[in-house]
């Protein structure tokens, strides 16, 4: 399988109800995808219900958290990226399958990466993740 | 052109995720969070404090583009989206192997291509090769191409 990774439905509605200045909350949070084989990212994923079987963790350093940077950059026009990076250290021996990048309130997953592979975490693993996002017009 | 059709890419993710041990690869030190500057972006790493150090790296993970679709109804551009197709299940089929491998054999000694995903292959007869290669454990214990028999 390969690794794949897409905005979601809703974090494209989310995305609008920010330019419309209506109640919606930026890139925020991230948590890590709980699956014992590989998943496959889709549009239609939502926070509460990710890709396949997966499931958000919520324990051993893989759960839901504040992205630790967050910021814009240039790819083809000025301003035109937003980036974020995020380290994960895992308290217990875990499967990570992908991530979840979601809104500050915590309901609603912009973007959603299945990894090529399941990643087996084991205490005190580190899972550094390094994101890009374009919005390309041409 | 009539028969041609605007192509938008409108939004293109890019994400990498690099499994690393949490203690320092050299004194064997926690690492601890640090935060730095590489050129505007603000970006967070895990250092040794005692000797700057990483953590061994146990596998990384590659972001493989889906192909563009094709920009006209000829039998070029059809042919080029073909190959492009087949490239990309190549590439992919290569970088999960090559991740699942890495993770499994996480304690042990293996080539340093399987955990970092570099260099990926460019090409699809280069991609033909390494998928062969990572199948074939007497080519991966001596680092040759089974086709070409060199590295």
């Amino acid at each position: 399988m390969a690794q794949t990774q897409t905005w979601t439905d809703t974090g494209i509605a989310e995305l609008i109800l920010l330019l419309r200045e209506e109640a919606a909350t930026g890139m925020e949070s991230i948590v890590a995808l709980e699956m014992a084989t590989p998943c496959t990212a889709v549009v239609g994923s939502t926070f509460a219900d990710p890709a396949d079987t997966a499931i958000h963790h919520t324990d051993s350093g893989l759960l839901l958290a504040a992205i630790d940077t967050v910021g814009g950059a240039t790819v083809n026009t000025a301003g035109d990226t937003i980036t974020f990076d995020h380290i994960f250290t895992a308290t217990g021996t875990k499967n990570v399958a992908g991530i979840h990048v979601c809104n500050n309130s915590d309901d609603v997953s912009f973007i959603e990466c299945c990894f090529n592979a399941v990643l087996a975490m084991e205490n005190t693993d580190t899972l550094t993740i390094d994101g890009q996002s374009t919005i390309n017009q041409a | 052109m009539p028969e041609a059709t605007i192509v938008r890419q409108v939004m293109k993710t890019i994400v990498t995720g690099e499994h690393r041990e949490g203690v320092c690869e050299n004194c064997k030190t926690l690492l601890i969070k640090e935060f730095y500057m590489d050129g505007e972006r603000k970006r967070v790493r895990l250092v040794c404090p005692k000797c700057g150090g990483m953590g061994r790296l146990i596998a990384k993970t590659y972001s493989v583009q889906p192909p563009t679709p094709p920009r006209c109804l000829r039998v070029k551009c059809l042919f080029q989206f073909f190959k492009d197709t087949l490239f990309c299940a190549l590439l992919s089929g290569y970088h999960s192997k090559r991740v699942a491998y890495a993770e499994q054999n996480r304690h042990k000694e293996i080539l340093e291509r399987y955990r970092t995903g570099e260099p990926s292959p460019e090409t699809m007869w280069q991609a033909i090769h390494a998928n062969i290669k990572l199948k074939c454990p007497i080519c991966r214990k001596y680092n040759k191409d089974p086709l070409l028999f060199r590295r």
